[in-house]
């Protein structure tokens, strides 16, 4: 490994774990789209610094760049509040206008201007090795590294200073508030510290990637736990692995970085959202299949409890009786008789004292209709699960 | 040039033509299905399909290796449908919400599809310039043949919307109701999505990914704040997006440098602003018209009510009193005096007021309004 590739790396990682902590807060606010406005509208911010100081590297563009994303935030909930449209449709005016007006901007002063469109929207990772910070005549590293790295201390203190205001104020803003905590400065602060992450990292790895690490390690790590501190382990542990398997993905085929970056996100965020235990698309699936058996075998159940007679127990009887098709009826026979709830004599189907006990408790619980505690009971009555 | 000799140039001119016509129907096309997008809260589904389609450029080029913009349109209809459903499904089977699934979408497939562009660029196959023209669209790109295709599939969609209007309105409005009465909702869910899916890809080419979402909300969104009937909105809304298109395609044919798909977008941008401003019904400056009169009435209500409890206090009615004390009411003013008197209901003689006999009537009956409205 070269230097340069070392440092991509190491740039790579730390914008993914800056992106994660804001990113993680956003999704479990339900704001993740906020930051899809703010990558594209600080372009404006971003030309119009520019155009001030001539200087792509001034701290001045980062200002006006952050300032830009906030005045976004700022003009959504305006139009929001006006109740002239929905949130999602105002997000949805503001940033492609603000967009348009930079792409303009651009456009018109092609000659002075060094900011091609494709690199904003890609950024330029490969590069960022050769835009030195040089102080003293000492070379101190890759510039965009010492950004990236101020930013992620900044939220770094931020997060341990506050975590506990977050907490609250991100799953009980009415808590929040009436333990003094204002959810406003919390909100106008997570926007301010999320633009700032945009524009830090937007630098180095483009607008669209941006907004994937943002949500993509925040949203494969809800999958995966419940609780917030996991949550953003887990988060920043999946944003720095695809950074740096990303990284050698682009090698391998010669592609944009960020591209590859994301696609890996992709391809983490894909198995999860297929494998995931708890919440995987199988998982819950399986989960629907087994509970439909289950609710079936109540069913039968409970008719075999209210009939004595034999010809309403037979076992051919029951297919056009409950009207289930041949395969269900055979399964959730199977599934009864693994379980000791009913006996088979001579095709006739009678329920044992398990069985018996199994459907009365089964009545108490639709009658008084606690939705925690069928699950109990299963686990009480059942060696086998559908 | 002025306006005459532009008009001259559109109809001679055949790039320009081209251009005016194709970004007219884009834009009525957009309207006409945005504005189901906006009511059904799927405003941002435009952004994701739009980014979503990118993949299936690179894609589709990959397999056939030349530019052949129907196949390419082809592709990005397959993934732009890949990617919606897909969020459906996120939404459905987790618990993520709405904005972190379209945010996913938008941005992995986005991602995916650059990738494929910078391995199409290593490619050594000649014809590979250009496709980045779909990131910020092209409309000098515009065939006249892309325009006949868009000109067929408006009125498809305009055929299929009149055929289906009567359920697509009742689905927008009360889905459950629309299930209940036995119409099949998910194929009337999916028929209105692919129809949007196909308006953003057709678009593409034109105002590029990142610009196609408002495209398809600004006309939507602007002409909402002048009606609220459906049919009055959609017609609407083809009407601004039309318009957006032509006059954006005036302003950046008649400007060096602009390029045409951010100008229609700002054009859309100046049709919202206006309407959110100045429409009667819900416009930002009417509505504040009409609090500053509920404002003012009220006050002169106020004032007047305070008249009649000093008036009722006489035998004669109009007695008149001094100016000086309402003064520990502060709800008047000499304007508002001078309203009243214009209304007939005092008379203002120096530094002396006196009630009129109709002024003693509507203040009574303001009064006995007020204890009739707190009794029932």
């Amino acid at each position: 490994m070269s230097n340069a590739q070392i440092e991509i790396q190491l740039i790579a990682s730390l914008v993914a774990m800056a992106c994660a902590i804001p990113g993680t807060f956003l999704v479990l606010r339900k704001m993740a789209l906020i930051t899809d406005a703010i990558s594209h509208s600080i372009l404006p911010g971003i030309v119009i610094g520019f155009f001030i100081t001539h200087d792509l590297s001034s701290p001045l563009l980062i200002i006006m760049a952050a300032a830009s994303g906030v005045l976004t935030v700022v003009l959504v909930e305006f139009i929001q509040k006006t109740g002239l449209v929905k949130e999602d449709t105002a997000i949805g005016l503001v940033f492609p206008a603000l967009f348009s007006i930079g792409i303009i901007l651009i456009a018109q002063n092609a000659n002075d201007v060094h900011l091609d469109i494709d690199a904003v929207l890609l950024g330029e990772l490969a590069f960022a090795p050769f835009d030195r910070l040089i102080m003293h005549e000492i070379d101190l590293g890759p510039k965009s590294l010492w950004i990236i790295g101020s930013i992620l201390i900044l939220t770094l203190v931020l997060l341990f200073a506050f975590f506990k205001e977050l907490k609250v104020s991100t799953f009980d803003a009415g808590l929040a508030s009436s333990l003094g905590l204002s959810p406003v400065v919390m909100h106008y602060g997570l926007m301010t510290v999320s633009s700032i992450t945009t524009v830090g990292a937007f630098d180095a790895v483009g607008a669209i990637l941006v907004i994937a690490l943002m949500i993509a390690p925040a949203a494969t790590a809800y999958l995966l736990t419940n609780n917030l501190k996991k949550m953003l382990l887990l988060a920043v542990l999946f944003g720095v692995c695809s950074a740096i398997s990303g990284y050698w993905v682009a090698h391998a085929l010669d592609t944009s970085i960020s591209g590859s970056m994301t696609t890996v996100l992709g391809s983490v965020f894909l198995l999860v959202y297929l494998f995931a235990p708890d919440k995987g698309l199988f998982s819950v699936l399986y989960r629907h299949k087994q509970q439909r058996i289950e609710v079936s075998l109540l069913t039968f159940l409970l008719h075999l409890g209210n009939h004595q007679e034999e010809e309403e127990r037979h076992v051919k009887h029951l297919n056009e009786h409950i009207n289930w098709q041949k395969v269900r009826s055979k399964s959730v026979l199977d599934l009864a008789l693994k379980n000791n709830m009913i006996t088979i004599e001579k095709d006739i189907v009678s329920l044992t004292n398990k069985g018996k006990k199994f459907t009365s408790e089964a009545i108490d619980y639709i009658v008084t209709n606690k939705n925690s505690e069928i699950e109990n009971m299963k686990d009480r009555f059942f060696l086998f699960r559908g | 040039m002025n306006l005459q000799e532009y008009i001259d140039l559109v109809f001679t001119d055949y790039t320009l033509r081209t251009i005016t016509l194709g970004t007219a129907v884009l834009g009525a096309i957009c309207g006409m299905l945005g504005s189901f997008a906006v009511l059904r809260k799927q405003s941002l589904l435009g952004d994701a399909i739009s980014h979503a389609a990118l993949p299936g450029i690179a894609i589709a080029f990959l397999l056939i290796g030349t530019k052949n913009s129907s196949v390419f349109l082809l592709g990005a209809l397959i993934s732009g449908l890949i990617g919606t459903f897909w969020i459906r499904g996120i939404i459905k089977n987790t618990h993520l919400k709405s904005d972190t699934a379209l945010g996913l979408i938008l941005s992995l497939f986005f991602g995916f599809g650059m990738l494929l562009l910078t391995y199409i660029q290593k490619l050594p196959n000649a014809n590979q310039a250009g496709l980045e023209s779909y990131l910020f669209g092209q409309a000098a790109t515009l065939l006249e043949s892309d325009v006949w295709l868009m000109v067929v599939v408006t009125s498809i969609s305009l055929c299929i919307l009149l055929l289906f209007w009567k359920e697509l309105k009742l689905l927008l409005f009360d889905a459950d109701y629309t299930k209940t009465l036995g119409f099949n909702t998910r194929f009337l869910d999916i028929l209105i999505t692919s129809f949007i899916v196909i308006a953003i890809v057709l678009g593409l080419q034109t105002v590029g990914v990142v610009l196609m979402s408002a495209m398809l909300l600004a006309p939507a969104a602007a002409a909402r704040q002048w009606t609220n009937s459906l049919s009055i909105m959609v017609i609407l809304a083809a009407i601004f997006g039309a318009l957006s298109g032509v006059v954006g395609t005036a302003i950046s044919a008649s400007y060096n440098n602009l390029s045409t798909g951010p100008v229609i977008v700002l054009v859309a941008g100046v049709f919202v602003l206006f309407s959110f401003i100045f429409s009667p019904g819900r416009g930002l400056l009417f509505r504040e018209i009409r609090f500053r009169k509920n404002r003012n009435d009220l006050q002169l209500h106020k004032t007047l009510s305070f008249m009649y409890n000093i008036a009722k206090t006489h035998e004669d009615i109009t007695h008149p009193h001094a100016i000086k004390i309402l003064n520990n009411f502060q709800g008047f003013t000499r304007k508002s005096l001078q309203k009243l008197e214009d209304k007939d209901y005092i008379k203002v003689e120096g530094t002396m007021w006196s009630m009129t006999k109709s002024g003693y009537q509507a203040a009574a009956n303001l009064y006995n309004q007020l204890t009739n409205n707190e009794d029932e």
